[in-house]
């Protein structure tokens, strides 16, 4: 009987309590919940900041390699640059350049050929991603008083401020005539690949 | 803050506590009016817990012993006591004594019992009424047992003497600290007779009630505490006397207060406020009110318990929100300084490609280009600075005539250039037929591949072809020289020569041609071909 005095008393007693109770329960968890979004978002958001950071450290550390790199070939890649590596093949220079090399050597004869240009084959098949390596194969023939002669219009083909001609062949013969007689003495046959760089990037680019 | 209320036979006293300390104080007469008076007082004091002392005069004390049971059983028994000993009231209970120390070892119990429950009916009445949560209702004698623990008053046999409001002195005897017997006596003084008197005069009286109960041996001598004011020291003290059986000790009530912290002390003797206050230091069970009674005070408890947990509940999820906020915060802060970051590593990183030497291509463009100079370009090999060193050991053999040259620049260290025939017609007499292998090759000099690969230039090879002038048919003198022109080109550092074809090729695979015909010429010019190589040395 007392109990259920007590009960019902306390049933209505207790009403607010419980409510109350319900209702901060409902808070406590709503608060919970709702810091416990906000802060994954900002956990989230930290990660992902964490992952542009690393990003642009790693882009940093790459554009300093990239410095450092490219101080320590900018002569040299300006030196390239001056002598037309990069400016595609002009082909009346290089016969305007043969002839004066023919000249100023004294040279009897000099017969050249320059073969269509071509993507050069490189050795080991090496590739470079940013560049096509073309090159025209050139043949020259030519007659001399002396071996010196060649010798020096070799010297001044390759050491030339305009273009590159690395001469990978040559074949020097005595011609015989009489000592003293103002003939070729010396014939020669080279050959060289004249080598010009074209930028891929520029292509894509344009 | 704590209401309690202290009932006797003539006064109710209400003391209002905060803290420590007794705030309020007011008395009621037990009376009809003294019911209307404090009834319309319970209104301001609705939800103060509230604490009722009871000494009355109708309290009643049983001994007994019950067998040592278990403690479910032993309540049965302790209810079945109760109701068989206090049928007639709701206000009864027991106090557990331990153990009898011989025989069976029963249970000491001592019941007590309001024994007219009709003295507190008007006061819980009104306390029902206005569902004031009534926490317990206390015997006050029982509860004086705590007053002799704090004041060091435990003797074998003591006499506890108060006075109580509503002028009544009770004298509640304990054996070894428990309570055996109380009684309550109004102080109702005749003409001549002091205070001091009639306390002598009455615990003498109870000591001669508890000796024919034989609680006392012939050794034994009663301790009677007297906790009195000092106002009313002079009229009790000079009449006690001490005997053999009963020794007095009078507890100052200002003494007794200072030591329980009690502030301030009591005006009088009435011992209410001394009790109350030393409820407050050691809180006791409820004794005689039915839970129907307390119903109040439990639903009052079940609702802080539920308002608390609210709150705690709530405090919990605010702080673990809070928590989390300042964690949030925190990361928010660090993605802040991350951000910070990365614009500046942005910043940097735009220095850093706006201050590029660019020459107006990427700068992969840039790295290739040098790349493929350094690989193929700066290194390669050149005739000229071939020949140079060649040109001086040929000039120490003026009897070498060179007639011909194939030099070739590839990554074959085998490769052999080609040259054309018909360079040096020797004039000797003796050769060797060479089918084909072992001889320079002399082919023409055309290249078969269109596209040839571009000659790394790792390697330089070339073909000499010449003639040394020796004697008329010795060819060991010319085989020596060419040997050791091989050798000495050989000994330039980073070449390798070795001899193609020599003058007179012996090797016994090989046919020998001779034709000797009239005179010898003086001197021949024996052909020779040389193989000069250099290795490219890569720094």
């Amino acid at each position: 009987m007392s109990t259920t005095v007590i009960a019902a008393a306390g049933a209505r007693n207790l009403r607010v309590s419980w409510v109350l109770l319900g209702l901060s329960i409902a808070a406590a968890i709503a608060i919970v919940l709702g810091s416990q979004w906000y802060r994954e978002r900002e956990s989230r958001e930290s990660t992902s900041a964490q992952r542009r950071l690393s990003e642009a450290t790693g882009r940093v550390e790459a554009a300093r390699r990239e410095r450092d790199s490219l101080q320590e070939s900018a002569e040299v890649f300006r030196t390239l640059l001056e002598r037309g590596l990069l400016q595609g093949e002009h082909r009346l220079d290089l016969v305007e350049m043969v002839n004066s090399l023919r000249v100023r050597h004294g040279l009897f004869s000099l017969d050249y050929e320059i073969a269509p240009q071509r993507t050069l084959q490189l050795p080991g098949g090496r590739v470079y991603p940013a560049l096509e390596v073309l090159a025209s194969r050139v043949k020259v023939k030519l007659r001399a008083l002396h071996e010196g002669d060649v010798l020096g219009f070799v010297q001044d083909l390759g050491q030339s401020r305009q273009g590159f001609y690395p001469i990978d062949r040559c074949l020097m013969r005595r011609v015989e005539a009489p000592a003293d007689a103002l003939q070729p003495h010396v014939e020669a046959e080279c050959a060289f690949e004249w080598i010009t760089l074209k930028d891929k990037n520029a292509n894509r680019a344009s | 803050m704590r209401h309690f209320l202290y009932l006797t036979n003539s006064r109710l006293v209400s003391m209002v506590t905060q803290g420590k300390r007794i705030a309020a104080r007011r008395e009621f007469a037990v009376s009809g009016a003294g019911a209307g008076e404090f009834e319309r007082y319970l209104a301001g004091v609705v939800d103060i817990p509230t604490h009722l002392f009871v000494d009355l005069s109708e309290e009643d004390f049983r001994l007994d012993t019950i067998p040592h049971v278990g403690a479910r059983d032993r309540e049965a028994i302790v209810a079945r006591k109760l109701s068989q000993i206090f049928r007639s009231s709701p206000y009864r209970y027991a106090v557990m004594q331990g153990r009898e120390p011989e025989g069976r070892r029963d249970d000491r119990v001592i019941y007590t019992a309001i024994t007219n429950p009709e003295l507190l009916r008007p006061w819980v009445d009104a306390i029902e009424r206005h569902a004031i949560p009534l926490v317990g209702i206390y015997s006050a004698a029982v509860f004086s047992a705590m007053l002799l623990e704090e004041l060091d008053l435990v003797f074998a046999h003591t006499l506890l003497v108060t006075f109580t409001p509503g002028q009544a002195m009770r004298q509640t005897y304990f054996r070894d600290g428990e309570i055996k017997f109380s009684r309550l006596t109004p102080v109702d003084l005749e003409e001549g007779q002091t205070l001091g008197m009639m306390v002598a005069e009455e615990t003498t009286r109870t000591w001669q009630y508890l000796d024919s109960l034989r609680h006392f041996s012939g050794d034994d001598r009663l301790e009677v505490c007297v906790l009195v004011h000092p106002s009313d020291r002079p009229a009790v003290q000079p009449e006690l006397r001490d005997f053999a059986q009963i020794q007095y000790r009078l507890v100052d009530m200002e003494q007794a207060s200072m030591k329980l912290g009690l502030k301030p002390a009591p005006l009088d003797s009435t011992d209410e406020e001394v009790l109350v206050h030393l409820f407050l230091m050691r809180p006791a069970a409820n004794h005689f009110a039915s839970p129907e009674l307390r119903r109040f005070a439990s639903l009052r408890r079940a609702r802080l318990a539920l308002n608390q947990v609210s709150i705690a509940i709530l405090a919990a999820g605010v702080a673990w929100g809070g928590y989390n906020v300042f964690r949030a915060f925190q990361g928010n802060q660090a993605e802040q300084q991350l951000v910070r970051s990365i614009a500046t590593l942005d910043r940097e990183y735009d220095e850093i490609t706006r201050a590029l030497p660019s020459f107006g291509v990427g700068g992969s463009t840039m790295r290739d280009v040098v790349a493929f100079y350094n690989a193929s370009i700066r290194s390669f090999p050149s005739l000229p600075e071939f020949l140079v060193p060649v040109s001086r050991v040929l000039q120490a053999q003026p009897d070498v005539r060179l007639s011909q040259l194939a030099w070739q620049a590839t990554d074959d260290p085998k490769a052999m250039p080609t040259m054309t025939a018909g360079g040096v017609k020797p004039n000797v007499n003796v050769q060797s037929v060479a089918k084909s292998e072992g001889s320079a090759p002399q082919q023409p000099p055309a290249e078969l591949n269109a596209n040839p690969p571009y000659a790394g230039g790792k390697y330089e090879v070339a073909l000499l072809e010449a003639s040394v002038r020796v004697g008329g048919n010795d060819f060991r003198g010319a085989l020596d020289r060419v040997q050791k022109l091989a050798e000495a080109i050989g000994q330039i550092p980073g070449y390798r020569c070795e001899v193609v074809e020599s003058p007179l090729d012996v090797r016994t695979s090989l046919a020998i041609t001779g034709r000797h015909s009239g005179s010898d010429p003086a001197s021949m010019e024996a052909r020779f071909v040389l193989r000069v190589m250099r290795e490219r040395v890569v720094t």
